[in-house]
């Protein structure tokens, strides 16, 4: 009896090492995922104030340091790659296609008139 | 069991922010509006991308746009983002101090930011830069001011919610609250990510 019980307590012990361990490692990601975003905006930064890139490549260039910072956002600090987030994924895609074509349809509109 | 209970390690579920039918209505609601939300801040940024060089006798985005103080705020807000999601984290790991510590620290420099925001704009109205000033006034305080105003709505939202909270640990109630609050911070700040391409760093090379 007293030996199933020892067995019982390190199996509670064993998940608990495991779920602090598992912690880690999301704090571990959130961390990599702050020097990247830092990083990526002290590029886009240094690529337009040091003046040493071309206008239209360095806009070309900040436009898609933006969109894959917003990756890191929304895939690692708002959770979208854990499980059961199809719906919020899906959500969120179609928010972002109708907003492409919100910017460049107003845009346009405003630009040819 | 109560949802309105204090939870305790030993009952703690693994995601207490979807534990409960409305914890998980709440969860996909509001993942709906931030789609929705985007879908919003992508009128203004259409319209602002449209407008920026009608400045008329106003100075143009090269002469108004101080960087230094942008990459600032920039940073600031970033630091917020990854202090909300401590918290977060806090809050999976039912360490209720811990979680009240890091979105305190959040709201701190969430209000720092907008601290900057105010000064900027004061710099900006000096400098004949107004809402009525020029379209391109008109477009860059309404995307910008929406943004601010995002960020003084969630400085209210975290500071009634933790208030109410204080003491209460954590609960099936209060924990999709926390979890919801800390992704529209993280949304926030993905709408400042663009700002501060677009409107900043794009103005100085127009």
């Amino acid at each position: 009896m007293a030996e199933r019980n020892n067995t019982e307590t390190n199996i509670h012990r064993n998940e608990a090492l495991q779920r602090k361990l598992a912690f880690r490692e999301e704090r571990k990601h959130h961390n990599v995922s702050f020097i990247m975003m830092i990083l990526l905006t002290l590029v886009a930064f240094y690529a337009i104030w040091s003046d040493k890139v071309a206008d239209s490549f360095a806009v070309l260039f900040i436009l898609v340091l933006a969109v894959v910072q917003v990756f890191f956002q929304l895939y690692i600090w708002m959770h979208l790659s854990h499980k059961g987030h199809d719906f919020p994924l899906w959500g969120m895609i179609s928010g972002i296609l109708f907003a492409a074509i919100t910017v460049v349809g107003i845009a346009g509109l405003i630009w040819t008139s | 069991m109560d949802a309105g209970q204090r939870l305790t390690d030993d009952n703690f579920p693994e995601h207490p922010e979807k534990a409960t039918l409305e914890g998980k209505n709440k969860f996909l609601g509001f993942w709906l509006f931030l789609g929705g939300e985007t879908v919003l801040f992508a009128t203004l940024f259409g319209t602002y991308l449209g407008l920026r060089h009608m400045n008329m006798d106003g100075p143009s985005t090269e002469e108004l746009f101080k960087l230094p103080t942008v990459f600032l705020a920039t940073m600031l807000l970033l630091t917020s983002s990854l202090t909300s999601v401590y918290a977060v984290l806090a809050l999976k790991q039912n360490r209720v101090r811990t979680l009240q510590k890091w979105f305190i620290i959040t709201l701190i420099l969430g209000l720092a930011f907008l601290g900057l925001e105010v000064y900027e704009f004061m710099e900006y109205v000096h400098e004949g830069h107004t809402f009525t000033s020029s379209a391109f006034g008109s477009a860059f305080y309404t995307l910008v001011g929406f943004h601010g105003g995002h960020v003084a709505f969630g400085c209210l939202w975290i500071i009634t919610l933790l208030a109410r909270n204080w003491n209460r640990g954590i609960t099936l109630v209060n924990a999709p609250k926390y979890y919801l609050f800390a992704l529209y911070w993280h949304f926030v700040d993905v709408v400042w990510v663009f700002i501060f391409t677009v409107v900043y760093l794009m103005g100085k090379v127009g």
